[in-house]
């Protein structure tokens, strides 16, 4: 067997594609291309968490850039092996760029929390009275506008929480571990913050 | 007691309302992907970090002189107390006897002693001299 053919293979690892942790190093080597492979990897991952608390696109794109703005400038904190996986690193810096616009938003006065209409009050009647409250909300269209004029008027925490519990499915420990907060704490919030919602559903019904 | 099982029944249909209600406001996906796959993203992502990081420039260079003016100021400070202390400390002596240092009048005349000497002192010091004269 020839050695020489053998031994110029190129390993495996070095043939398929990057994974992050190589990607952010050669980032902070001043590999410009690199962040863009990372950026194409994980930006529809970004858009769908902006998503879950912005309904326009040019809300979305903004925490993308922000997001992305963000991570770039830190990746010295990623790259000294604090964090073990890039995306929930990313994800994490994610969650808190919606916060501060959510925190933001409702600083801003003219930010006025839209009216619940008569009809809505009447869907969201009908759909505590119904036996299978709450299974089929998210099909019908009208749930969407009004679940959004409703969750404006809860606090940016609130709303944070809830949706990484319900929408996210995130465990406690994984939102404690988001937020640098401790289990207990989580679980305080969280049950404050269901609290919250119940009382905005409750003036309504 | 049964008011309070009709409640714990009403909380727990709000809450799985609100579940609903808040997965219901993240169907949002359409708008994710819109606004994910929008020309010029990356482009416009890098002029934003090229911003952010001629701002963080700034902001540092601002940083440095904020803690370097008031420091130089103190320094500038107790110099010129410094200097004020001392001069103040060489102002005119206290003179403790008759003889004192050359001093200058506002005629330019100088006297070697502080003492004044009056006409009298003048009269008797002539006489003095005369008697001393005159017994010779």
């Amino acid at each position: 067997m020839d050695e020489t053919v053998e031994n110029s293979a190129p390993p495996a690892e070095d043939v398929a594609a990057p994974d992050d942790a190589r990607l952010v190093g050669r980032v902070v080597a001043g590999d410009e291309d690199a962040f863009e492979e990372l950026f194409n990897r994980h930006r529809r991952r970004v858009a769908l968490i902006a998503s879950r608390f912005f309904r326009r696109r040019e809300q979305i794109e903004e925490i993308i850039q922000e997001s992305f703005t963000k991570a770039y400038l830190a990746l010295a904190d990623f790259s000294n092996e604090r964090e073990t996986s890039f995306a929930a690193w990313l994800a994490r810096i994610s969650f808190n760029t919606c916060y501060d616009e959510l925190r933001r938003q409702k600083r801003r006065p003219e930010s006025a929390m839209s009216e619940v209409t008569e009809d809505e009050s009447e869907w969201l009647k009908g759909q505590l009275r119904a036996e299978g409250a709450g299974d089929d909300v998210e099909a019908a269209t009208v749930a969407r506008d009004l679940a959004h004029k409703l969750l404006s008027r809860l606090s940016p925490e609130d709303r944070l929480l809830l949706v990484m519990l319900d929408v996210e499915g995130l465990s406690v420990s994984e939102i404690a571990e988001i937020n640098r907060w401790s289990v207990s704490k989580v679980k305080v919030r969280a049950h404050r913050a269901r609290a919250s919602l119940r009382k905005v559903l409750g003036r309504f019904l | 007691m049964v008011v309070k099982k009709r409640d714990s029944v009403s909380e727990e249909r709000l809450d799985r309302l609100g579940r609903g209600l808040v997965r219901a406001s993240a169907m949002n996906e359409a708008e994710a992907e819109a606004a994910a796959s929008s020309g010029f993203l990356y482009a416009r992502l890098r002029s934003r970090i090229k911003q952010s990081e001629e701002r963080e420039g700034w902001l540092v260079t601002l940083r440095v002189f904020w803690r370097a003016v008031p420091a130089m100021a103190l320094v500038a400070v107790l110099a010129v107390a410094l200097f004020i202390s001392t001069s103040l400390g060489a102002g005119p002596s206290d003179v403790a006897g008759d003889e004192s240092p050359l001093d200058m009048t506002t005629e330019g005349v100088v006297f070697a002693d502080a003492r004044n000497m009056s006409s009298d002192d003048v009269l008797a010091t002539i006489l003095n001299e005369d008697e001393q004269e005159a017994s010779r």
